[in-house]
């Protein structure tokens, strides 16, 4: 930086080192030589180098959002095709050991035969081949058993049959099936739900499939204990949370009751070995089964040994082979069309899923889990294609909140009719404006009414978490006011700055939950075009419906202003005879013509605007040993029910009747003086903030707090959004939250 | 760094170092030496943190003044000036941006050290502020200066804890004129 240049230079040489590196020095220099170059032109007077520049800057900024957005597409795409892969070689890993298994059970039962037989016949049974399968042959290879010619019809009658049903079952055809799923998948053809035509009436199991999401949840623990005995050895990118979320896609567990044919028909084959050595059983004992599960390598803890406790247990395992693999096939195609519902439904599957879960016992765990984590998969969560919004509160990895979308500069006019009016501060303008902004507000009552059954519903909602922490001022923030209808908040404070802040494009944060937003357009200007009070602001209120706007002022007066016109003040209610300072104003909702305004004194008063007179006082309980706590801080006036509030500085909320006049209910709110007060557009909550640093949300039916929140400072004001789903609270701390 | 004790302290009751300075600059704005000097046990880095913050707090003020001055289309000497107020504001919106942002300045009462190395930059852009005030608003400046000795304060501040190279400091002001002569200038 060099700056060692004449003054006059420096400004276009440090360009690209100074504002926040937007790198337009050379742009700057051009756009200074061509303005030069045209100064004379009156054509050319309206490009102006600053209009240049902002273009120039906002078209950059433009660029840069653009690009970072390609670049998180990337990514995501990247990713997609990592878990599609990773998708696939599971698979595959999957149907190997099932294949693998398959052998297994035809050489034992291949096994069993030739004892029973030899046992029986006393000579050997010509099985063919008695070698124990290998375990790397494919798919084709899983029904080599040989036609037997010394055997038994039977024998030879239950080989076939266990067979045919094995491939009946279509173990094969299954895994082939669902490989090329995957293949489409990635190649981006749609998965047609038509093709599952093996799984019979699975419509039942779709719903329940969702619930298989939070069986997991339980299973994870007890996988947790598996993962050391894990034997498939080439997963790669293997983690415990995408485990944790495939086998919650890959296994269904089914309600018992809702066995398919599939499952049924395997079962019943092996109704017939029980049967046909029933009467063997006593023949048998336990000595050949140790020997028989020393020589047994199949996934089955427990030896062959004919008796009805195992082959039922035998059974149920085969039952859940056939749900996991059932689960294999659902997940290629929900995982196409509804990645989300996974999420949403899980919660509610979860409970189901606790009283199914005592059935297998740890060792059909145990199998399943391996047979399960051998496939390897990334979430399945992924976005399905062309989907691009996705909840921001998922939880997997990948979706964290990554979007590079940047602030893009607004030019948010404040000059808009039904947008807001800034609170001035009304030093005289000789005077530095050290003062504060003490009041802003926005009213627009005929936007109010366009409130939805979906804010309905999330007003009705229990909690409001926090969301946003905007950190821009320099100090403390006195007031806040929402738009009408765009999710914008405008802070001011005492830093003699207004902030506006854009609550939907967010810069990303680390990992916090609140997201920190960039002010859109910081405002300076402080020397208001409201003349006529002679002391600070307090407070504001604004009709849109009669563009009318009513000040209070430290100087004692009331003043009511037509926005149309910047000229004198509509009328003046100088009450600073007996009322003292109005501290705070509003409109009366339920009726136009009135306005409520209460004083440092403690009283609080309807006027009628037209007539200009006091109408009523409200109630107050005043005796003068107590004046210094009686100060009221703010009032607000109910969106629908003739009743205004008040918030005051010995730590009481009061509500009072506008009619009568007299107090409806009074309650100490808070541990220190209530600051501000705030009611939700549909008149059911109100929010309180006070100096003990905390805000709170009241049920107003019932005038019981349903919820607080507590910060490092003081709070000077909460606000509620007209139309969307936002509060907002103001600290001492230069910090505004934003709650949703 | 012994400011432990001495924040922890500052962080409870008694008023931190942003009311401290406050306080002091309300009760007497020409005591330069009183604003500058911290208390005792406070933190360089927090304490400079701090003034800066109060910094671009007061020349908001000061752009507002020259905004009302400094248009494109009032006459400058060379068009290259136009842009000075857009700088201005750039200039005040990237410092509180980068004095806000919780990933330079996670904590109020203990600065990182990598980021008391960027409080140096950003001196330099206020200076520029200022300088551009004085050169060609000199008038604004000159009032502006008479009220809150602002220059003056940044002036003994940047030197005093080396923010800035002496070479840097291209107004004509000398620090040693304490009171409102500011203009004095040395040829």
């Amino acid at each position: 930086m060099d700056e060692q240049a004449g003054p006059g230079v420096f400004f276009s040489n440090n360009h690209p080192a100074a504002g926040g590196a937007k790198g337009l020095g050379p742009l700057a220099e051009a756009a200074a030589a061509g303005d030069g170059a045209a100064a004379a032109g009156a054509a050319r007077a309206q490009y102006s180098l600053p209009g240049i520049l902002h273009f120039l800057q906002h078209e950059w900024a433009r660029f840069e959002v653009e690009r970072a957005q390609w670049e998180v597409e990337r990514a995501e795409l990247q990713a997609q095709i990592a878990f599609l892969q990773g998708e696939r070689k599971g698979q595959e890993n999957l149907k190997k050991d099932l294949v693998r298994r398959i052998k297994m059970l035809e050489y034992a039962l291949k096994q069993e035969r030739a004892k029973y037989h030899k046992l029986k016949y006393g000579t050997e049974l010509n099985q063919g081949d008695m070698k124990p399968p290998s375990y790397d042959s494919d798919e084709g290879n899983e029904t080599e058993v040989q036609p037997q010619q010394n055997s038994q019809l039977m024998w030879k009658q239950g080989r076939q049959l266990l067979r045919q049903y094995l491939q009946e079952v279509g173990y094969t055809d299954t895994i082939l099936d669902v490989k090329s799923k995957r293949v489409r998948a990635l190649l981006g053809f749609s998965s047609d739900v038509t093709d599952r035509e093996d799984d019979k009436n699975q419509d039942s199991v779709i719903n329940d499939s969702a619930s298989v999401l939070d069986n997991f949840k339980f299973l994870e623990s007890a996988a947790a204990d598996f993962s050391d005995e894990d034997e498939d050895d080439d997963i790669d990118g293997r983690e415990k949370s995408i485990i944790d979320t495939s086998t919650i896609v890959r296994k269904k567990v089914l309600p018992d009751s809702s066995e398919d044919r599939d499952t049924k028909e395997a079962l019943k084959e092996f109704d017939f070995l029980v049967t046909s050595e029933e009467g063997d059983n006593d023949s048998r004992s336990a000595g050949d089964g140790t020997d028989w599960e020393k020589e047994d390598q199949c996934l089955i803890p427990e030896a062959w040994n004919v008796d009805q406790g195992v082959i039922t247990k035998l059974k149920e395992q085969y039952k859940k082979e056939r749900k996991g693999k059932k689960g294999v096939k659902r997940k290629t195609t929900e995982d196409l069309f509804q990645p989300l519902s996974y999420i949403k439904q899980s919660k509610q599957g979860y409970g189901r899923m606790k009283h199914q879960s005592t059935g297998p016992n740890r060792s059909k765990l145990q199998d399943m889990l391996a047979n399960l984590r051998d496939v390897d998969e990334l979430p399945s969560l992924q976005p399905s294609v062309g989907s691009p919004s996705r909840p921001s509160s998922s939880r997997l990895p990948e979706h964290e909140i990554n979007r590079a979308d940047e602030v893009e500069a607004l030019t948010f006019p404040p000059s808009s009719g039904k947008s807001f009016i800034m609170g001035a501060d009304e030093a005289l303008e000789s005077e530095l404006g050290l003062g504060e902004l003490a009041g802003l507000t926005v009213a627009n009552e005929a936007d109010s009414l366009t409130y939805d059954i979906a804010n309905n519903k999330d007003a009705l909602r229990k909690t409001w978490n926090p969301k946003f922490t905007l950190r821009s001022h320099f100090d403390g923030i006195r007031a806040l006011a929402f738009h009408p209808t765009e999710p914008v908040l405008i802070t001011a404070s005492e830093d003699h700055t207004l902030k506006m802040w854009n609550l939907q494009k967010t810069a990303p944060a680390k990992k916090s939950t609140s997201l920190d937003v960039e002010p859109i357009y910081t405002f300076r200007a402080h020397k208001g075009p409201l003349l006529g009070h002679t002391d600070a602001v307090w407070g504001l209120a604004y009709s849109a419906a009669h563009q009318r706007l009513l000040s209070c002022s430290a100087d004692g007066t009331l003043r009511l202003w037509n926005t149309t016109e910047v000229a004198p003040a509509l009328s003046v209610f100088n009450d600073n005879q007996e009322l003292g300072v109005p501290a705070s104003v509003d409109l009366v909702s339920s009726d136009p013509s009135h306005m409520v305004a209460s004083f440092s004194k403690g009283y609080t008063s309807i006027f009628n605007m037209e007539t200009q007179q006091r109408i009523l006082t409200l109630e107050s309980n005043l005796d003068s040993t107590a004046n210094s706590s009686c100060q009221i801080n703010r009032v607000i006036s109910h969106p629908t029910l003739p009743i205004s509030i008040t918030a005051h500085e010995d730590r009481h909320i009061k509500f009072y009747d506008n009619n009568t006049g007299k107090l409806i209910h009074s309650m100490v709110a808070h541990l220190e003086a209530v600051t501000s007060l705030a009611v939700d557009p549909n008149g059911l909550y109100l929010m309180s903030g006070s100096h003990d640093c905390s805000i709170r949300l009241w049920n107003l039916e019932s005038k019981t707090c349903i919820q607080e929140f507590t910060f490092e400072e003081s709070i000077h004001d909460v606000a509620f959004h007209p139309s969307k789903c936002y509060i907002a609270s103001a600290g001492a701390d230069a910090l505004a939250k934003v709650f949703v | 760094m012994v400011m432990a004790e001495g924040t922890a302290v500052l962080r409870q009751n008694r008023p931190g170092a942003k009311q401290y300075i406050q306080q002091n600059i309300r009760a007497d704005c020409s005591n330069i030496d009183k604003i500058l000097e911290p208390p005792e046990g406070q933190d360089e880095g927090v304490w400079n943190y701090e003034h800066l913050r109060q910094f671009c707090l007061e020349l908001d003020g000061l752009a507002v003044k020259l905004q009302s001055e400094c248009h494109p289309d009032t006459s400058h000497k060379t068009p290259k000036e136009c842009p000075a107020i857009d700088y201005t504001r750039h200039t005040l919106d990237g410092a509180a941006c980068f004095l806000n942002s919780s990933k330079y300045f996670p904590s109020r009462v203990s600065i990182k050290e990598s980021s008391v190395a960027k409080l140096g930059s950003v001196c330099r852009r206020i200076y520029r502020i200022f300088s551009h005030a004085y050169f060609y608003h000199w008038q604004i400046f000159d009032d502006y200066e008479n009220e809150i000795f602002l220059y003056h304060q940044f002036t003994k501040f940047v030197m005093k804890y080396n923010l800035m190279s002496k070479d840097n400091l291209i107004v004509p002001i000398l620090e040693e004129v304490q009171n409102s002569g500011s203009g004095e200038s040395e040829a």
